[in-house]
């Protein structure tokens, strides 16, 4: 079995957002649609503060509660752990957008562009009307994995089928792998640090996993 | 537009770099579909030999909208409105190249006519570029233009000299080669940053160091009034006070020296590689030897004094002893003769002298607590590990892993000469300057050679490297300035080493006296230049007091702009000619070696730049829009002249086994010119072995070969030529003051006088941040009326300033606290009644700027920031986002002029929630 | 419609759900309380037996406010000309369940409304309370909506929608000038104290277990005006009535709109207003080089529950 997973070093990121914008431009996302993001989080009082930079994007859970909302099986779990949407199947009825405890999906009514109505070269290019009005979200990069069955390249070792934001990382503290596999580098490197599932609790068994120490 | 969705015919990813900020050239690609630039990927082709693994930064994930953006300017224009001024709309019509071309071709044939040098003495030809240097990485034979024309002024600054790191520039080259200076973050275990934002300006090659030496277990300790997000990732944060950051190295040093002593110090470091063992005459210039002329060391062998380069001599570090005979040189090479006088080691003068300077006095100066301080000076040399080594490529060098970093505002303007002198004698305490592990410089621009800082050191006087002032000796000062900025008049450290020295000299000058001069003025009226010509910079945001220095672009008489959209400088200008931005042209530049800001590779090469889609528009390429100049300005000749000798490209286009030398007779293309760069370039660097062409880098975008590590670190190559570096005691530079200050009072210039106090011999504390309230207080404010600091910060997003029109730049930055906004202490905020997100206006004795609140713990109480350069008011896009600027408020004043020439930003300012939009 | 820029000191905290708005609330609003009067006739029937006319009316009330609903949130969904691919892709999910329920009533709803068969009248009610429950199984199932999925939602969902459907019916037989016989007056106390009931165990649910700060002020602020004029003003109206205070006819019809004003606005309130989402969180900051690791951190959450220490 595979199943992807995502490593997020919270010690190394700088909360550049060069993921952000590496995603932006990978998915080609609208303006105000973010399918990934850097918090900034402040906590603590003057002068004892903390800022903490926390990179949030779909969990690709394993027990994915938007997967359990989806009134007509749209959004599925894949084998190898993705969690993927068919956006001919959705309808847009946004249950899943509120099922997910992650603020990771999004679903846009009507197209528009970075400087106004009228699209420019690289927005027409890529623009998808299969996506208004659906539910979106990250996919960890779905074709780039895709292509990997097809090349026989391994996602989190070799870029071209790896996701954009692990690629663009400048601190590094992205790795992307096979969880399944305990010589995959994501799987050695969470054996040597200490770090956690956001909203374990809830149970859904997210895919992404924050380091926060080493071990 | 029609939207497609189709299949593409074509998909190509081509290699290119980004060099927007001072922190490149990094490598990416350009994913190229069916001839449309769709997105910015890293280049992974180059993650062997690049530090940062092929990788870019966020800015440079702009460039796909950057070169699509509606906005841009796309065929040349010329102003059809005769005013100018901020509220007269330029008129700006549609015109040819070629009419566009022979215009500016034509002031600058009439300028050629009258003569190069106005009646001033002064350049008709002005030239402003944006930041940091980065503009001569885009403007391709530019540079071979310039240097055919003759002399230019450069003194107009669009902040360069003035909101650089401009003390460490000067500074760090003059003791240790280091135009910029940073920690060797590979082997560092302990850094104290001082302000420095390395994780937001230091590029992908800074951040990826910092990152692993976190993971690594190193500690950084962030000092500074807000929270960073440099500070954010760092173990600690001091939130000191601002602009005392000099008060607060002082302690450090008395902790080592006084408190620790000199046996826990790097002694062979101290009496080997610096000064200290130099005896002082209580007049504090050196003594020397009367027959040579030579400093005087004490030797413990003999027990006698010597010249300081005496073979077999083991000089003492510290301690005052009686020296029968000596001489002393000081200003204008008077000599005195000494007998039985009494000299002390200069180290025992630094020592004397920081004995006043204790943790407690700091405390009351900057508010962080003595045993703060205390602490973090014992944890620096505790963490110095004086006495171990590390072995680098066969060779084994001292490690010692600390560093004390210094950002902008600490390092430049008033207080930044102290910062670097303290920063450089804490390195040199411990042996850690340019030593592994230590505090490096990056790079050279005030010296030659500017691709290998290991060459410009050479033996020079007092046993110290060479250094090439600007003179200020009776014959040879400079009393009618060459250019607006007086830069060889007035700041003698800064040299003349062409277009560096001039950008780096008092860049605000050259603003400020086209306006008011001082009373005592008594050098040849500044004038202004026939012809502005201005590259990727817009210093009408950029500079200070914005509303006057747009008054002042106003009355140029001719101005033609490189511009991308219409900006708040271009707003004036006679003529725009539109470029092709940077995935549309091509250039060759180095990469590679050493450089700011923390560029510390294993390899050095060169890359290309390379057209990876069409321009759009009527965009031309900026070689091409150079030679057309260069044809019609009749310069083709030295144009091509100094493209043969490598000015413009990185190598002499012919060498001792080649030739691609350009004939001017048969008008070489752009193309050809590149392709002869290329050749040349790899035959060089190969020694001759290889030769690739345009084509080739096209295919493959970059060229390296392998470096030694050890090129890093100076300390080598000081000890291979027995130099020693000019610390800790300032000779020198009290003499060139004392040499300075005759010279102008001998013109009866006396308003340079309070920069005159800078030059001293052992910096003394002097109320930094006071000379900004007497600023305020000598203008007829009231100093209750302005409570708050204000300072700026630099985003990631935004830094370097050419893409505030970038939409998507805008909506990431946005996740980021703080911008489009003014950071204030929550706490305070309550106090005024201000919420998250109320519209405030921040208001100065000179004007007002008006943002949202950005409400945050890790901001000191006393202290507002706003991030990064806004309030367009021109550009669009940028101009509806409703970002406050500090340029807009921070006066320029001879008072806050620093004796580099520079000052901060920081002014002192009132705020308070306002409804709506103000005026 | 742009999307708007959200401030970054706001981004990680819990936010008022911008996806379903007035239009899905409707159909939990209307929807809810028609299941609950389709069950409520059902039983009435059975117990009392109404007028034809009242049967009539009471169902095809039912009907109207569930097909009302679901007309609503159809003009919300992205993509209304696939509505249909609930039934073509087929799920488990609630809302599949809504819908095949909702289809299936309004057949039976039809018949019933046709030929009042006693058959048709149950299955009508039954499927109705099945319509109730779905929805708020619906709003339960969403993990990423704190006041939605916690577990005694459900009851007071369903315990709404019936005190709904009793106020809804009282009105009804009120109008239709019915007897309005004291076990039926009695059912209808009893609905509102259920309600109530539920209410306070929900609402006590959410401030013992943790909900966004957000969440907690509105389902508060709700809390004494939905308890006064929900519950309180209503059982003293039909105890009025029931103790024979003159115009009957009129207190039990304000009480029943009092029932299913407050309900609505419960429906609305905790579909809207009180539905802020998750957070996102740290359960620890990170070591930043040196140094201890900072405690868990959940903005816009004042306790943070199911985290450990050390």
């Amino acid at each position: 079995m595979t199943r992807y997973v995502m490593s997020i070093d919270l010690r190394r990121c700088v909360g550049c957002q060069t993921c952000t914008a590496a995603c932006k431009g990978a998915n080609a996302t609208p303006p105000g649609i973010q399918w990934r993001r850097v918090l900034d989080i402040e906590t603590g009082e003057f002068p004892d503060v903390r800022r903490t930079f926390l990179p949030v994007a779909c969990m690709h859970c394993a027990n994915p509660p938007c997967e359990a909302v989806c009134p007509t099986r749209a959004t599925t779990k894949r084998a190898d752990g993705l969690v993927a949407i068919d956006y001919d199947l959705c309808i847009g009825c946004a249950n899943c957008v509120m099922a997910c405890p992650y603020d990771a999906r999004s679903i846009v009514h009507e197209s528009h562009f970075a400087y106004g109505d009228t699209p420019m070269a690289s927005e027409a290019k890529r623009f998808d009307p299969d996506r208004i009005g659906v539910s979106m979200k990250c996919t960890f990069c779905v074709d780039r994995i895709d292509l990997a069955a097809i090349t026989g390249q391994v996602p989190g070792v070799d870029p071209e089928v790896t996701p954009a934001c692990v690629n663009s990382c400048i601190s590094g503290a992205m790795q992307f792998g096979d969880i399944e596999d305990p010589q995959s580098s994501v799987s050695r490197l969470l054996k040597e640090t200490q770090h956690y599932r956001m909203h374990e609790e809830l149970g859904t068994e997210p895919g992404v996993y924050y380091i926060w120490d080493q071990s | 537009m029609s939207m497609e969705a189709a299949q593409p015919k074509s998909v190509k990813h081509v290699p290119t770099l980004c060099y927007n900020c001072v922190s490149g050239p990094d490598f990416m690609c350009v994913k190229v579909v069916d001839g449309v630039a769709t997105e910015i990927e890293p280049n992974f082709a180059a993650a062997d030999i690049h530090p940062a693994k092929g990788k870019v930064c966020v800015k440079a994930y702009g460039l796909v909208q950057k070169t699509y953006n509606p906005n841009r300017i796309l065929t040349p224009m010329k102003r059809t409105n005769p005013k100018k001024g901020r509220n007269e709309d330029p008129g700006f019509v549609p015109i040819s190249w070629d009419e566009a071309l022979d215009l500016v071709a034509g002031k600058l044939n009439a300028v050629r006519a009258k003569g190069l040098v106005d009646e001033a003495g002064l350049p008709r030809v002005a030239v402003s570029l944006g930041h940091g240097g980065t503009p001569s990485n885009y403007m391709g034979t530019f540079p071979a233009f310039l240097a055919a024309w003759g002399p230019v002024d450069f003194s107009f600054g669009s902040g360069q000299g003035v909101k650089c790191v401009h003390s460490e520039h000067l500074y760090g080259e003059f003791w240790h080669r280091g135009f910029t200076v940073a920690s060797d973050t590979p082997n560092a275990r302990y850094v104290i940053s001082v302000g420095a934002n390395v994780d937001v300006t230091g590029g992908p090659c800074a951040v990826i160091r910092h990152a692993d030496a976190r993971v690594r277990g190193y500690k950084r300790v962030q000092v500074e009034p807000s929270l960073t997000a440099t500070g954010a990732c760092s173990a600690e944060w001091v939130p000191i006070r601002p602009k005392t950051d000099p008060a607060f190295l002082f302690a450090l040093i008395h902790v080592l020296v006084r408190e620790n002593g000199l046996a826990k110090l790097d002694i062979p470091f101290l009496r080997d590689r610096t000064a200290s063992p130099y005896l002082v005459a209580p007049d504090g210039l050196y003594l020397r030897d009367p027959q040579s002329g030579k400093p005087l060391v004490w030797d413990e062998v003999t027990a006698t004094a010597v010249p300081h380069d005496t073979v077999g001599a083991r000089p003492a570090v510290a301690g005052s002893y009686r020296i029968a005979q000596a001489v002393v040189v000081d200003a204008d090479n008077e000599r005195r003769e000494y007998s039985d006088v009494e000299g002390k080691t200069a180290f025992e003068m630094l020592s004397q002298h920081i004995d006043k300077y204790t943790p407690e006095w700091a405390e009351t100066i900057c508010d962080v607590k003595a045993e703060t301080i205390r602490r973090i000076a014992n944890e620096y040399l505790e963490a110095a590990s004086i006495g171990e080594t590390i072995v680098i490529d066969g060779q084994t060098l001292p490690l010692r892993p600390v560093a004390i970093t210094l950002g902008k505002s600490v390092n430049n303007g008033w207080g930044a000469f102290e910062c670097c002198w303290a920063r450089t004698v804490m390195a040199a305490l411990v042996g850690a300057l340019e030593n592994p592990g230590g505090l490096v410089g990056t790079t050279v621009r005030l010296n030659k050679s500017r691709d290998n800082r290991h060459l410009s050191v050479k033996p020079g006087e007092d046993g110290f490297m060479v250094q090439y002032f600007n003179p200020t000796t009776k014959e040879e000062w400079q009393s009618a300035p060459s250019t607006r900025n007086l830069h060889q008049t007035l700041v003698p450290i800064v040299g003349h080493n062409g277009a560096w020295s001039q950008a780096l000299g008092p860049t605000q000058l050259a603003w400020m006296f086209q306006g008011e001069r001082p009373d005592d003025w008594s050098m040849p009226m500044p004038t202004l230049p026939d012809v502005w010509l201005v590259y990727r910079s817009n210093p009408s945001i950029s500079f200070w007091d914005t509303k006057h220095l747009a008054e002042v672009a106003a009355r140029f008489p001719f101005m033609a702009c490189v511009a991308y959209t219409v900006d708040e400088t271009n707003y004036m200008a006679d003529v725009l000619l539109p470029e092709a931005t940077d995935l549309e042209s091509t250039q060759m530049i180095r990469m590679g070696g050493t450089k700011y800001m923390e560029q510390f590779w294993d390899y050095k090469g060169v890359v290309l730049r390379q057209k990876a889609v069409e321009p759009q528009g009527e965009a031309r390429d900026f070689t091409w829009i150079t030679t057309e100049l260069a044809k019609r300005t009749g310069l083709l000749d030295p144009y091509f002249g100094a493209i043969n000798k490598g000015v413009s490209g990185v190598s002499p286009l012919k060498g001792k086994d080649y030739d691609f030398s350009l004939d001017p007779a048969s008008e070489p293309g752009s193309e050809q010119i590149w392709d002869a760069v290329c050749r040349a370039a790899t035959l060089t660097l190969s020694e001759g072995r290889e030769e690739h062409d345009l084509e080739w880098f096209r295919e493959h975008g970059f060229y390296a070969v392998p470096m030694s590590r050890l090129e890093w670190y100076l300390t080598p190559t000081m000890e291979k030529l027995g130099l020693r570096y000019e610390l800790p005691y300032q000779e020198r530079l009290l003499r060139t003051g004392r040499e300075l200050g005759r010279r102008l009072h001998e013109q009866k210039m006396n308003w340079w006088d309070e920069q005159l106090s800078e030059y001293t011999a052992l910096p003394e504390w002097h109320d930094v941040p006071g000379r900004w309230i007497r600023n305020l207080e000598n203008s007829g404010a009231k100093i209750e009326d302005f409570p708050f600091w204000l300072l700026t910060t630099k985003s990631m997003q935004y830094h370097a300033g050419g893409n505030a029109a970038i939409e998507v730049m805008h909506e990431v930055a946005q996740n980021l606290r703080g911008h489009a906004g003014v950071i204030m202490n929550a706490k305070t905020a309550a106090g005024l009644g201000i919420a998250e997100g109320d519209r405030v206006e921040v208001r100065s004795h000179i004007g007002a700027t008006y943002g949202k609140a950005s409400l945050m713990q890790g901001i000191r109480p006393d202290t507002l920031v706003i991030m990064g350069q806004f309030d367009h008011w021109a550009t669009p896009f940028a101009k509806t986002i409703g970002a406050p600027s500090l340029n807009t408020i921070a006066p320029m004043s001879l008072d806050l002029t620093d004796a580099t020439g520079s000052g901060a930003d920081i002014v002192r300012v009132g705020v308070r929630k306002v409804e709506g939009v103000a005026a | 419609m742009k999307n708007p820029i959200l401030r970054a000191a706001n981004l990680a905290a819990p936010k008022q759900q911008r996806n379903w708005d007035w239009r899905a609330a409707s159909n939990f609003i209307a929807g809810g309380a028609g299941g609950g009067l389709l069950l409520l006739t059902l039983l009435a029937v059975s117990l009392a037996g109404f007028a034809p006319e009242v049967t009539r009316s009471a169902i095809l009330l039912g009907l109207m406010l569930i097909g009302g609903g679901l007309t609503c949130v159809w003009f919300e969904i992205g993509r209304p000309w696939r509505a249909l691919n609930v039934y073509r892709h087929f799920s488990t999910s609630w809302m599949t369940r809504e819908a095949v329920v909702a289809l299936v009533l309004f057949s039976f709803g039809a018949l019933a409304l046709l030929t009042l068969h006693p058959v048709f009248v149950v299955v009508s009610g039954i499927l109705g309370l099945g319509f109730l429950y779905s929805q708020a199984r619906i709003l339960a199932a969403n993990k990423g909506i704190p006041a939605w999925r916690h577990p005694r939602s459900i009851a007071l969902m369903v315990a709404t929608g019936l005190a709904e459907g009793g106020g809804f019916l009282a009105c009804v037989v009120a109008i239709s000038s019915a007897a309005l016989a004291a076990p039926a007056l009695l059912a209808l106390i009893a609905l509102i104290a259920i309600r109530v009931w539920f209410w306070k165990a929900y609402l006590g649910g959410m401030v013992a277990d943790g909900a966004p700060d957000g969440a907690l002020r509105v389902l508060s602020g709700l809390d004494s005006r939905f308890v006064v004029l929900g519950h309180v003003l209503p059982a003293l109206a039909v105890t009025a009535a029931l103790a024979g205070m003159p115009g009957r006819a009129g207190l039990v019809f304000a009480a029943g709109i009092m029932v299913v004003a407050s309900g609505w606005f419960l429906k609305y309130t905790l579909v809207r207003r009180a539905a802020f989402t998750q957070g996102l969180a740290l359960s620890r900051l990170p070591v930043r080089g040196r140094g201890p690791a900072g405690a868990a951190t959940k903005p816009g959450w004042k306790a943070v529950p199911g985290t450990k220490t050390g």
